[in-house]
């Protein structure tokens, strides 16, 4: 691990205010709209409240964005000839992929405690353990979109398709049960989506699996939709960052 | 000074393990999905021996395999086939330990950070490396330090990537096509820092389409056509293979038969061409041939025009198999001449 590279990719990450507003702020606000100021968000929901259910969401949304704009980015910079660079220096993949790791996982997380801190000051409710291991879990998780990130930047090798990535999750957020709770036929296609079983999985410890419907979804759901999108975006990235050294 | 040897002292090396060793180098790519083009062999059986100190220059036309031979020296491809040593080593190898380093002609740089920003971005991955200071001094970033790389002109960020070469002090500097795009002045410029800098008894192997450029750094020029090497030399022999002269001139046509027999026993003639009645000479001493075909051969409206190092370069790249097969170059003529011949009149 090297402090000074570190550092200086996160004051590149600092100085992106657009991408800093999409990654912390608008989750944030979305989470005023959609979790505080709803009729339902004082509704028992599991181990806590509907605004904390929405919380949970945002901060997954935002965490995301984050992770994928990260990883998608240091996937084009590679291939339009940093990654050249890079390779006439010491530097090994694994240490560089390890701080682009972590910057990932310290940008993943500021959406999160924004989204953590504005839930706690305007009524979301939930247990200690909730709280604490829906954050980890956000975090966590949210590892698997820098995969997509990387996938789709190795892959269109623009920072245009790395955008246009960042804005597909908001589909994925739809169709993952962020935004609106889901129902009927569109909710049992949802379950296939990737941003399901995240967001799913991060929920668990407040909703214990209940949905907004009243149905439940069994633990190993939301944890076979994100090992599976996980070996998808990871085998994949692999095959196409594969030479990624070579002259494209 | 932070590196513990001197170039000069560092390029002395160990005795008789070269810079850089190529041997029976292959490299091909792949025809892309769906195309029925063949496999693209870019570099083609490439023999090739840099002494510590030497400056040489790959001179060739675009797609002569000049770039894809330079990576593999850096260990950023690897050969199909055949063997890189890099100081006695491997290629990858020596650049982890700082031996060698480059400045690419794609190699990108980071729009967002600025000069000393990547300066210092690259240096902390070397345990041990140049001062970025002194290393932006060098490469004259000074007054752009606190540019940002997308705002700084082709020449600059050439110098920039220049300024990142520096910084573990290497033994082995790599430029390809280092300044490919800039206009006549930015090239003087970039010419003028490497000079300065690099002349410290470094190995420098640089990649041109630039002939005076070859020509004004390089101590040896390695002429690279089709992925292989057609004509290796000093800067002198290329160029005293390139300063025969053109001599020609109409003779009447009886004689152009006995003529031209006699013109290839002649002394320093290199060669003849027949076009009807008009006799072309290719030879070092032109004034003899001149005299014979005025005086002895009764030719008319003669003409002598000088081959530059362009039309060397031209007649040895144009094919690299009926190319001139001499001095150096011998290694790579598995082809005899008759080959060369039964080409041609296919």
């Amino acid at each position: 691990m090297n402090a000074t590279f570190t550092l200086l990719e996160m004051r590149r990450i600092t100085r992106d205010w657009a991408g800093m507003f999409f990654t912390a702020v608008l989750p944030a606000f979305f989470y005023l709209i959609f979790g505080s100021t709803v009729d339902a968000k004082d509704a028992t929901i599991g181990n806590g409240n509907v605004a904390m259910y929405v919380m949970i969401s945002m901060a997954a949304y935002g965490a995301v964005t984050a992770t994928t704009s990260i990883g998608g980015n240091a996937a084009v910079e590679r291939v339009q000839g940093w990654g050249r660079q890079l390779g006439l220096t010491p530097l090994a993949d694994s240490s560089y992929i390890a701080m682009k790791a972590l910057i990932a996982m310290t940008v993943a997380a500021v959406p999160i405690l924004l989204t953590y801190l504005l839930g706690a000051v305007t009524g979301a409710m939930g247990s200690v353990v909730a709280w604490g291991l829906s954050a980890l879990l956000v975090l966590a998780g949210s590892a698997v979109f820098a995969l997509y990130g990387l996938l789709i930047g190795t892959a269109f090798r623009s920072e245009a398709a790395v955008g246009a990535a960042a804005g597909t999750l908001v589909i994925f957020a739809f169709l993952g049960n962020l935004f609106i709770p889901l129902s009927g036929a569109l909710l049992s296609f949802a379950k296939l989506t990737p941003l399901y079983g995240y967001a799913a999985l991060a929920r668990y410890p407040l909703t214990e699996g209940y949905l907004p419907d009243g149905s439940q979804d069994p633990l190993w759901l939301p944890v076979a939709n994100v090992v599976a999108w996980a070996l998808v975006f990871g085998v994949l990235a692999t095959v196409l960052v594969r030479g990624g050294r070579e002259r494209q | 000074m932070t590196t513990a040897t001197h170039p000069a002292a560092a390029a002395a090396g160990v005795p008789g393990v070269p810079a850089v060793e190529l041997r029976g180098l292959v490299k091909s790519f792949a025809p892309s999905r769906g195309s029925h083009d063949r496999e693209v062999r870019a570099v083609d059986g490439i023999d090739l021996r840099v002494e510590p100190g030497e400056v040489v220059a790959f001179l060739g036309p675009n797609g002569a395999g000049k770039t894809t031979t330079l990576d593999m020296v850096l260990g950023l491809t690897e050969p199909t086939s055949g063997a890189v040593e890099v100081f006695g080593g491997n290629a990858r190898a020596a650049v982890v330990a700082g031996q060698v380093s480059a400045v690419l002609q794609t190699g990108g740089l980071l729009r967002d950070l600025t000069v000393r920003e990547t300066v210092r971005m690259i240096a902390s991955t070397y345990a041990v490396h140049a001062p970025v200071d002194e290393v932006i001094e060098r490469a004259g970033l000074a007054p752009l330090a606190d540019r940002r790389a997308s705002k700084c002109s082709g020449g600059e960020q050439q110098r920039l990537r220049f300024a990142l070469a520096l910084l573990p002090d290497p033994r082995l500097l790599v430029l390809d096509e280092p300044t490919a795009g800039m206009d006549v002045s930015a090239r003087r410029d970039f010419w003028d820092t490497m000079h300065a800098d690099a002349s410290a008894g470094r190995t420098v192997v640089f990649a041109t389409h630039y002939l005076e450029e070859a020509d004004a750094f390089a101590d040896r020029i390695v002429l690279v056509a089709g992925g292989r090497i057609v004509a290796d030399g000093t800067t002198a022999e290329i160029r005293a293979r390139a300063s025969g002269r053109t001599v020609s001139a109409t003779l009447p046509l009886p004689v152009v038969a006995d003529a031209v027999a006699l013109l290839r026993d002649t002394d320093g003639v290199r060669s003849v061409e027949e076009r009807g009645a008009r006799v072309v000479v290719t030879a070092t001493h032109s004034d003899a041939v001149a005299r014979l075909l005025l005086l002895d051969l009764g030719g008319t409206d003669l003409e002598i025009v000088t081959a530059g190092l362009e039309q060397a370069f031209m007649a040895l790249t144009a094919d690299p198999r009926s190319a001139m097969t001499e001095g150096r170059s011998a290694m790579t003529q598995g082809r005899s001449a008759i080959t060369t011949d039964e080409e041609l009149v296919r």
